[in-house]
């Protein structure tokens, strides 16, 4: 008998794997997704690539639990459906004499061969995927990648302990469920799913009114940009959710009922009523894969926030391969013997950054931006900056004997260009000639000014007070980081230890960043990735249990005289929006949360492809390219079998 | 009204043909009703699929008001479908995810009519199929003689001239057989109604005005009823059918 019944497992299994590609494929992924990370947690070699990687495989397991749990709720909801959708061919084993123990271990024994199937695929596209991270971490780190293809055991072994955790928690539930059915329970299982479609009351009535209202409510205060009303709108339109989907089944029929001439419109009737059966079951889960997406995009805007922010400030500080500013007027000498013992140099600038005596533009700019921590407005000699230009590898620009420049950072640009006033600077006025915004290290106290720079003649910068001294450096190799710690070290023994000075190497700010990305964006992305991948499943094998019932409803149709091209375009519809209603929810609350979200941080960083537009933009192209592959999927499947067939 | 002329059908393969229709010719006027008979796979439901042109026939002619079936796109053959045929099936197709009243007004649906007319057109042939009570209803939540009276009523509702039914009484016990079919009498009789039935069971054949009877994909047979009464015209009807042999249980 167990022969028989690990052979029929088997025959189940398979047929499980292509009558639920959709969620076999997901499970794929799940796997490769698990195991990938899981490839980061044990690498020694991504541990060196900087000190601040120590706390990856940490921030990595901490993800993937929450990663497990989320894989763990789909693979217990779908286990849970097909149990639903296969009732009857269950009943029917128990019926032919089979006790339900038996059922239950071959139920066990299918789901056990598709997760193991889907495991050993998931493991072979994981170390792709692994490569493919590794590629990513190599390129952040400015490092050689060379691909390698190596099966770590431990990696294996922790995925596998994931996924006997995911399958177990599962098969337990519906091995209880199994044991606990009765034949009838089972034969006639569909029967109860009809029953449901009726369910209708003034209570739900009200509710679908109260959902709307509430919906439009909570969008027009999370439109208002507060962040109290805006908190209060996203609860009010989590409260419309719910309501909406659990009393759209009843709601929809009663607006009907008012206006029946609506409902034989065009093709409103197939489609609405369509809907409706399929919501009537299914309006908590519809509300639940509304705030999943939700999450989705939060947390893949906030990812792209961060990326925005470690990026931003990075590329303003690491324009030089070295700098170093000194304001708390201590001998900089220190510094510069270091270098020269220690550090080879290709070409160096020392200079010096001045008070300008003027707070024209200072007091131009006052009220726009809070971010200055100068007195006056600072300023460069001529000779000075057209060095620190050539260093930077710029173009030299040139200066008018009378004139003056404006060096500032992009996000004052427009701010700065309309300012057309002559500059007095002791006896002599200067006059405005021209404006540059390349990165020029601008963004602490003691950089090249905070936000903005004046670039004025050598003979009128001759005598003014020093602000900071300054050293900026080519070097011949990316500064090590132990010479960078070694740097902070000198300026902590050596001095007040103030924090108001700088220390910045190219090297240091882009390893910041990518330690920075991996810890905080990439975990971001893997969870944002597990949770579409869930949501999208379970609406696909949602709608693709209706293959059946679809197309025997289009072979009547087409009987009844639609033709095949009224067919498609309703088919369409009302997939078109069995998938946009939960995603419209995420983007009423995601896009004013992550457009707030990339306004908070200090200005100057979140510009061009940073800049709170673009990052709502990518944002959501993220979101719906993912959930785009999954509709897809599901609409050339369903559109084979219902019209094609 | 419809002009069946010689027509033939072929199934299979190269090497496996089947000849399912062999030269049918008949013609049905308008008001007439019409029942087809024969014994499984004598080809009733083939020659049916193909007069509602769901399905194609391989040689001659079929005309519909003068019209050549043959001749129309596939465009035209579902606007032909919509607006001329109607449908009445044994195992009653209505979708289940609409009331009684709705898969009833999905036939004016399809046939773009103004929708502001949809619910008291509908109302109306519900109150002469005597279901107007159940038009809030779900098909689970009726029985199967409400469900085939519904079905009646989405072929009729939109002024389709002709009515197509394949064993309509085959799902249903007696009592509800015998509703139906008074039904159908009267809409053919009041209304005008043009009725070709299909069916194996000699009981539902007597209420149609002439029977034709196929085997092996030929007309056999043709009974009219002309004058006579109906339980004469069913033993007429049965005594044909023990000719054509091997169906007696079929039909008692």
């Amino acid at each position: 008998m167990s022969v028989t019944l690990s052979k029929l497992s088997l025959r189940n299994a398979q047929r499980q794997a292509r009558d639920y590609l959709v969620y076999f494929v997901t499970i794929v992924m799940a796997a490769a997704l698990l195991y990938s990370f899981n490839g980061l947690v044990f690498s020694s070699e991504v541990h060196t690539l900087s000190s601040g990687m120590n706390q990856l495989p940490m921030v990595i397991v901490l993800s993937s639990i929450a990663v497990v749990c989320i894989f763990g709720w789909l693979v217990s909801y779908a286990t849970g459906f097909m149990l639903s959708r296969r009732s009857r061919e269950l009943g029917i084993y128990i019926l032919i004499g089979l006790t339900n123990k038996q059922v239950a271990r071959l139920f066990f024994l299918e789901n056990l061969a598709v997760g193991g199937g889907a495991l050993a695929l998931g493991l072979v596209l994981g170390g792709l995927l692994y490569q493919a991270l590794r590629a990513i971490l190599f390129a952040m780190f400015g490092l050689t990648y060379h691909f390698s293809l190596t099966l770590s055991l431990r990696a294996v072994g922790l995925t596998l302990c994931y996924f006997a955790l995911i399958y177990l928690h599962a098969l337990r539930k519906s091995r209880k469920r199994i044991r606990k059915m009765k034949i009838y329970d089972l034969i006639y299982f569909d029967r109860q799913n009809e029953g449901a479609v009726i369910r209708a009351g003034k209570l739900r009535r009200w509710m679908f009114a109260a959902s709307i209202i509430l919906g439009m409510a909570g969008t027009v205060f999370l439109m208002a940009g507060d962040l109290i009303i805006g908190i209060i709108g996203a609860g009010c339109l989590i409260a419309a959710l719910f309501g909406f989907f659990l009393s759209f089944a009843s709601g929809v029929p009663a607006f009907f009922e008012k206006c029946p001439a609506q409902k034989y419109q065009g093709q409103t009737l197939l489609i609405f009523r369509s809907l409706t059966a399929k919501l009537s079951t299914m309006g908590v889960l519809m509300a639940v894969i509304s705030m999943i997406l939700t999450a989705t995009l939060l947390v893949e805007g906030s990812g792209l926030v961060f990326n925005g922010i470690f990026r931003g400030r990075s590329a303003e500080s690491a324009c030089f391969d070295l700098y170093i500013g000194v304001g708390d007027g201590r001998n900089p000498a220190v510094y510069v013997d270091y270098i020269n013992d220690n550090i080879p140099v290709e070409r160096a600038l020392e200079y010096n950054v001045y008070e300008s005596g003027s707070t024209q533009i200072m007091d131009y700019l006052e009220g726009q931006y809070y971010y200055y921590s100068y007195d006056q407005d600072p300023a460069l000699c001529y000779s000075d900056y057209t060095a620190l230009r050539a260093l930077a590898g710029y173009q030299t620009v040139e200066l008018e004997p009378e004139g003056y420049l404006i060096h500032c950072m992009p996000y004052l640009e427009r701010l700065l260009n309309d300012y057309d006033q002559p500059l007095r600077l002791g006896d002599r006025t200067l006059s405005p000639s021209g404006m540059y915004t390349e990165h020029l290290s601008q963004s602490y106290g003691t950089a090249n000014g905070r936000g903005y720079i004046l670039v004025i003649p050598d003979e009128v910068a001759e005598g003014l007070p020093v602000h900071h001294w300054a050293y900026a450096a080519r070097t011949a190799q990316p500064v090590p980081e132990e010479q960078f710690y070694d740097l902070w070290e000198i300026n902590d023994r050596t001095g007040s230890g103030l924090a108001s000075n700088t220390i910045v190497t190219r090297a240091s700010e882009e390893a910041e960043v990518a330690v920075q990305t991996s810890l905080f964006v990439f975990p971001m992305f893997y969870l944002a990735l597990a949770l579409t991948m869930t949501a999208a499943t379970i609406l696909t094998i949602q709608q693709l249990s209706e293959t059946e019932r679809y197309r025997r409803q289009f072979v009547l149709l087409r009987k009844l005289g639609m033709a095949r091209q009224e067919m498609e375009r309703a088919l369409g519809r009302q997939f078109t929006i069995y998938y946009a209603m939960p995603a419209i929810p995420p983007v009423l609350v995601g896009v004013p949360f992550i457009f707030h979200l990339a306004q908070l941080p200090e200005p100057g960083i979140m510009v061009g492809m940073r800049s709170p537009l673009a990052i709502v933009m990518i944002a959501l192209g993220l979101f719906f390219l993912i959930y785009a592959i999954y509709i897809l999927l599901a609409y050339t499947s369903l559109k084979r079998n219902v019209i094609s067939a | 009204m419809l002009q069946v002329q010689n027509i033939e059908k072929y199934y299979g393969g190269k090497n496996n043909v089947t000849q399912a229709l062999d030269r049918v010719s008949f013609d049905v006027e308008a008001g007439e009703f019409l029942t087809i008979m024969g014994a499984s796979g004598s080809g009733k439901t083939t020659l049916l699929n193909c007069i509602s042109t769901i399905d194609t026939i391989s040689a001659g002619k079929l005309l519909l008001d003068g019209v050549n079936i043959a001749d129309l796109s596939e465009e035209e053959l579902a606007k032909f479908r919509r607006e001329r045929l109607g449908f009445v099936f044994q195992d009653f197709n209505l979708l289940d995810t609409l009331t009684i009243e709705e898969n009833i007004g999905l036939a004016l649906s399809l046939n773009h009519q103004d929708p502001g007319t949809v619910q008291s057109r509908v109302r109306d042939i519900a109150q002469k199929l005597g279901i107007t009570d159940i038009l809030p209803k779900f098909p689970y939540q009726v029985s199967g003689g409400q469900k085939q009276r519904t079905a009646v009523a989405r072929a009729m509702v939109a002024g389709q001239s002709l009515l197509l039914a394949d064993e309509p009484t085959g799902a249903l016990d007696s009592k509800a057989s015998k509703n139906l079919l008074e039904i159908m009498t009267t809409m053919n009789r009041d209304m005008g109604a043009t009725i070709l039935m299909v069916t194996h069971d000699a009981y539902s054949a007597s209420y149609a005005k002439r029977v034709l009877f196929l085997k092996d994909g030929r007309v056999f047979n043709e009974l009219l009823r002309g004058d006579r009464g109906r339980s004469v015209f069913y033993h007429e009807i049965l005594d044909v059918l023990a000719t054509l042999g091997g169906d007696v249980s079929d039909v008692i």
